[in-house]
């Protein structure tokens, strides 16, 4: 086990969040739903994406030298990653200035909120961590911006769209419920880093605690089909603990040498 | 390119070779790349090289070249005009870098209010000095003598102006010391019986050897320089065998392994030198005209002993004794590297001489590339000016004593009314407790950990609070420091002039001073000097050391021409070009055939070890009769010469803890799984510690590795050590040695 | 094909002595914690016997490095001349990828400087016609600096048991396995 990596948690989480509210706005737009109050979103978007960057600073020995990390596009998912969640941040706090993102605004911070969660998906999947190196991490990635894009969507989508919105949201979860249970026991028949990785997960209270959690949200919208105003700080606190596991909880190649692979 | 490494395919590596290429063409980069040259080469004239050597008790005993820049040692390296060293030093010896800097060095002299308090309190050198010479002065006064004072060093630092401690003890007058080795006397003893020295072959001409036998040593972990002379004799086609309890590291290297039972080494030499009578392999040329007794010998084996005899008492298929014998007899030359391990019994030394009849008999001995190898003290003819100091006048002492104070002792013994006391150092505890009229008041220790390698530490620990008063010269905040009242911060090798040479190969090595000694150690000369100018202040004529002195011309003083005639040399400065190897006519030992035995002769029957209350012949001798469930082995770690090394934070990176390494068959019968933490006891006293499981380990079997770790462990295995006499030792080194493998003890999971 | 410098692990005479760990420290002063060179000891699955059969691993300045590709800084370089992967630490931030992308944990975190390093090969050694310290260390030949380029093929494998095999970074590291000596106990 290594470090939880708080900083990345709550980067790659919150990101992800944001980028699932622009999803959701551009999902509403298409469907011809009304919406609340613009701004206030598009503030909570820039906010959310904002304050990720801001913790992923606390990752860095040098925070002040962050600025250099766009050196490496040409090959560095890393490198990618810094530019689409910078671009992203100024689309949304261009939006949030201007009252919403409609428009060349809205098609933009989607490209630059999705091309984050891939970069992101591609960065946190490499060679040394064999269990995840593949789409996996993307795949998570793109639930959680569903599940809390979603749920933060919520609170400033109109009557008529909650339902589509409670519809997604359940869905999302039913998807990574799914793909978080059966993973790790897929694991267990791989490699012996990936067997090692995923009894690490199955083995983690942060995972089971990820799971409860979102299964418990699922649950409430069974029964509400609508998404309750808290609902989306829960499921927040869960996809965190569900991300913490993934960064403390993989076993790194490293961890086996001298022994059977 | 002819032909591609496995794995790797030409296309594939061309590939990416062109992959790279292309990628760093793509207009992407934002910036620019620095340069690829990460920083300037390395530039030897950047610092200043040193000439070390390292004193430790060590068969390699290597040559250092260190590098200096700006007053501070930045890095050593083996020195390479060495052979033997060549270039490389070995795990130990890499952390000499650190320990001169380590943060947990004694710094200055210091006052213990206390003993085991850690109170420890900063005095000056003039304070700690007056103290001791007082106590010094008192004990005169009360006793009429200075027999209250006793010295207990051995190891520590083999550097050979360090005998100064010794020279200073005599200086004062005569006193209480503790004499012997707990390393190697029963062999040394055995060697001295059978060919009249311990004098071993040129390790390494161990190369040209076509049958190499490693008995009870594990070079792999205690020579590493060795290791490459037996890898380059397998790989010229000679068999190597290990014969040892435990499947060590050296085993692992080797074409057979052989795993006896404990201390059955006699019977099994004895069981091959039967089947070679036998076949008819005996070198009749050798034993008719170089030796004597062996006919009486041939007499004993047949007689006696069988080959089945002796697979029953070892526990090796008859059929495998037989193959090794006939196969050793046959090549030629075929050498036996005799450990120090196998003769820490209480049979070490009669398992020692039937190991030397084997390489005896077969002709091995004085071959270039064969011998019965167990060290040698050829090289070490210097004049042990630091050594050989005059008593006061009017000094009183002990009645009736003399004899060697151990294997190093080097001065003449003269005749003189009075002597020092001496005791055994295997037994420290008991001679501290035993000592009467007048009893020891105070000792002091020098270049030893006695609390972490003398036996029987619950024992020794109580003999300790007996003292007066204890002065220890340390680096390190030892166990032994612990239970001292005073502490003298000593010297590393760098910040002192003296010499050295080993008792394995054949390498002579100056030790020059490279940087200034750190906080306010000093060399033990230097101590010495101190302790001589405050006595002589406070009782004029009650030291005879000198108290003005230079370690360099110390160093300078222990030359001789037959140094200087033995290296090839002409004046000891010439070391500083790097270390230079005895001018041998052969690299084998005993080459001219001239024994040092009474007869000139080797000695199947020796009279001589008849005389000292053994067997003439080198017959086989029973072990100590177990006194609890399990074997307990304590050998040597490759982290550390014993109490040194493992506690410096560098070492700490590689070696977090110690283990127990024990069967895990009986693991299963003791509900031990691996890793669990397990209490080790018997009659001396217990342990606690992780056990690890390995069939490494014979069943019945307990191996621990020694010894003092540091850094808050409080592991200790002399708890577990008493300190039951080897047969062999007191005839050349003052004391016989200690049954440190001879020892037992159960275990259980906490 | 060009010179390309790399490890040869020959863990026949390795002697899990941890001299060339050690020699690494004392040339480049590591901080606490901070290993560039592991001595691994091979499980019981690949040599019978515990703890008597060692890779002695560091960097292995890998054809196509782990590190090199995702560091965001381009604070690794892969040298042309000796395809030496360098670390240049002056432009590191600290990010921890590289750490998290090597699959032979090379590159490692120092908690004094808040930023990666590894080992250099001693490329400033070679520069000057010396041999990397760990190298020169070795007092049985098991570790040795060979050129990929012109090594003759001897019984030397990449991806030996108790490796990870990763193709797609190409790992430049030999290995020559371990023997058992013929054992004869009760």
């Amino acid at each position: 086990m290594q470090s939880m990596e708080l900083p990345l948690v709550l980067f790659t989480v919150l990101s992800q969040a944001a980028v699932g509210m622009v999803l959701m706005s551009a999902v509403r737009g298409f469907a011809g739903h009304e919406s609340g109050s613009a701004r206030n979103e598009w503030t909570l978007v820039a906010g959310l994406m904002g304050l990720g960057i801001a913790a992923s600073l606390f990752h860095l020995g040098h925070p002040l030298e962050a600025y250099r990390a766009l050196a490496h596009l040409e090959k560095a998912w890393l490198s990618r990653e810094v530019l689409a969640a910078g671009a992203f941040l100024a689309l949304a706090a261009g939006a949030a200035a201007v009252g919403g993102g409609r428009g060349a605004l809205l098609w933009g911070a989607m490209l630059a909120g999705l091309a984050t969660v891939v970069a992101s998906g591609m960065t946190y999947a490499p060679p040394a961590f064999p269990a995840l190196n593949n789409a996996l991490p993307t795949v998570f990635f793109l639930i959680s911006a569903v599940v809390l894009g979603a749920g933060f969507a919520n609170w400033f989508a109109g009557p008529g769209s909650q339902a589509l919105l409670a519809r997604i949201c359940a869905t999302a979860l039913v998807t990574g419920l799914v793909v978080r249970l059966a993973v790790p026991c897929v694991w267990l028949s791989g490699g012996e880093v990936m067997r090692l990785s995923g009894l690490a997960w199955l083995g983690s209270p942060l995972y089971w605690a990820s799971i409860a959690v979102l299964a418990a949200c699922l649950g409430v919208l069974w029964k509400n089909r609508t998404i309750p105003v808290w609902l989306p700080i829960l499921a927040l606190l869960g996809e965190l603990a569900g991300r913490a596991a993934f960064f403390a909880e993989t076993v790194h190649t490293a961890v086996n040498i001298g022994n059977l692979y | 390119m002819s032909h591609t490494p496995s794995g790797l395919s030409r296309r594939q590596f061309l590939k990416g070779l062109s992959v790279a290429g292309a990628a760093s063409l793509l207009p992407l980069r934002l910036l620019m790349p620095y340069s690829a040259q990460a920083s300037t080469a390395f530039n030897a004239k950047d610092f200043e090289v040193f000439r070390n050597a390292c004193p430790r008790n060590c068969y390699d005993t290597c040559s250092i070249k260190t590098f200096v820049k700006d007053g501070v040692v930045q890095f050593i390296e083996g020195a390479p005009e060495s052979t033997f060293t060549a270039g490389g030093l070995c795990v130990k010896g890499y952390a000499y870098t650190r320990r001169i800097y380590s943060p947990d060095r004694i710094k200055y002299p210091m006052v213990q209010d206390g003993r085991r308090s850690g109170n420890w309190r900063r005095v000056t050198w003039d304070e700690a000095m007056d103290r001791i010479a007082k106590k010094i002065l008192e004990i005169k006064e009360k006793d009429g003598n200075l027999l209250g004072l006793g010295l207990t060093k051995y190891s520590g630092n083999f550097g050979i102006t360090n005998y100064g401690v010794e020279g200073m003890m005599s200086s004062l007058g005569y006193t209480t010391r503790f004499v012997g080795t707990p390393c190697w006397p029963a062999g040394i003893d055995a060697q001295n019986y059978d060919l009249g020295d311990m004098w071993c072959n040129d390790p390494e001409d161990m190369a040209k050897s076509r049958y190499v036998i490693v008995w009870g040593a594990n070079p792999a972990w205690c020579s590493v320089h060795s290791m490459k002379y037996i890898m380059e004799a397998k790989r010229r086609g000679a068999k190597v065998l290990v014969i040892d309890p435990v499947f060590t590291q050296t085993a692992a290297k080797a074409d057979i392994y052989w795993q006896p039972n404990v201390s059955s080494d006699g019977a099994l030499a004895l069981g091959m030198a039967r089947h070679i009578l036998d076949l008819g392999l005996v070198d009749k040329d050798f034993v008719s005209a170089n030796a004597v007794g062996f006919e009486e010998f041939a007499a004993y084996l047949r007689e006696n002993v069988t080959v089945e005899w002796a697979s029953d008492l070892s526990g090796i298929p008859a059929e495998q004794i037989r193959e090794v014998a006939e196969e050793f007899a046959t090549a030629d030359p075929a050498t036996i590297w005799i450990g120090y391990g196998m003769q820490r019994h209480t049979n070490g030394g009669a398992s020692v001489r039937a190991v030397d009849a084997l390489v005896a008999m077969t002709g091995n001995v004085g071959k270039e590339g064969g011998g019965a190898r167990y060290g040698h003290l050829r090289t070490w003819g210097f004049n042990y000016h630091a050594l050989i100091q005059k008593q006061p006048e009017g000094s009183v002492g002990f009645v009736g004593g003399g004899g060697p104070k151990g294997e190093f002792d080097f001065s003449k013994g003269e005749a003189a009314s009075y002597t020092d006391r001496t005791f055994n150092i295997n037994k420290t505890a008991q001679g501290i407790l035993d000592a009467k009229d007048p009893a020891i008041r105070m000792l002091w220790v020098s270049c030893k950990n006695p609390l972490a390698q003398d036996f029987d530490r619950p024992k020794l620990e109580k003999a300790f609070d007996t003292l007066e008063m204890v002065v220890s010269v340390d680096q390190f905040f030892t166990e032994t420091v612990a239970n001292s009242d005073i502490v003298l911060p000593v010297t590393t090798l760098f910040e002192e002039w003296t010499v050295n040479v080993s008792y394995w190969h054949y390498w002579l090595g100056i030790n020059e001073q490279a940087v200034k000694p750190m906080y306010e150690s000093k060399s033990n000369i230097e101590i010495a000097s101190l302790l001589s100018k405050k006595m002589n202040e406070l009782s004029p004529g009650s030291c005879t050391f000198p108290q003005d002195i230079d370690t360099k011309d110390w160093l300078e003083k222990e030359f001789n021409q037959g140094i200087y005639d033995y290296f090839g040399i002409k004046h000891w400065t010439d070391l500083k070009n790097g270390p230079v190897k005895a001018k041998l006519a052969s690299t084998a030992s005993w080459h001219d055939m001239k024994f040092g035995t009474p007869s000139g002769k080797y000695e199947f029957r020796s009279d001589l070890c008849a005389e000292h209350g053994h067997e003439a012949l080198p017959k086989y001798k029973e072990g100590r009769k177990p006194y609890d469930e399990f074997r307990l082995l304590t050998p040597h770690t490759k982290f550390g010469i014993h109490s040194q090394f493992i506690n410096i934070d560098w070492m700490h990176e590689y070696n977090k803890e110690p283990f127990l390494y024990m069967h895990p068959d009986d693991a299963r019968a003791k509900n031990i799984k691996d890793l669990d933490t397990v209490r080790v006891f018997n009659k001396v006293g217990e342990l606690r510690i992780k056990a690890k499981l390995t069939r490494n380990v014979a069943p019945k079997s307990l191996v621990i590795y020694e010894a003092w770790f540091g850094r808050g462990n409080d592991f200790n295995v002399q708890n577990l050590v008493d300190d039951e006499a080897a047969d062999m030792g007191a005839y050349k080194t003052g004391a016989p040695g200690v049954a440190i493998h001879g020892q037992f003890a159960n275990v259980e999971r906490v | 094909m060009k010179k390309h410098y790399a490890f040869l692990v020959d863990s026949e005479k390795c002697i899990g002595c941890f001299t060339c760990a050690m020699a690494c420290r004392n040339y480049y002063h590591q901080v606490e914690g901070v290993v560039w060179r592991h001595v691994y000891p091979l499980g019981e699955g690949i040599y019978p016997h515990r703890e008597r059969a060692f890779f002695s691993l560091a960097c292995n300045h890998c054809e196509n490095p782990a590190c090199l590709n995702v560091c965001p800084v381009e604070a690794y370089t892969k040298r042309e001349e000796d395809g030496v992967v360098v670390h240049h630490q002056e432009k590191c931030i600290g990010c921890g990828n590289c750490i998290r992308s090597c699959p032979y944990g090379a590159p490692v975190y120092n908690p004094v400087e808040k930023r990666a390093e590894k080992c250099s090969l001693c490329h400033e050694r070679l520069d000057a016609g010396l041999l990397p310290a760990c190298v020169q260390s070795c007092p049985t030949g098991a570790l040795k600096l060979v050129d990929l380029a012109t090594m003759e093929p001897g019984n030397e494998i990449q991806f030996p048991a108790g490796f990870p095999r990763n193709e797609k970074v190409n790992p430049s590291t030999r290995f020559i396995m371990p023997k058992v000596p013929t054992l004869v106990r009760r």
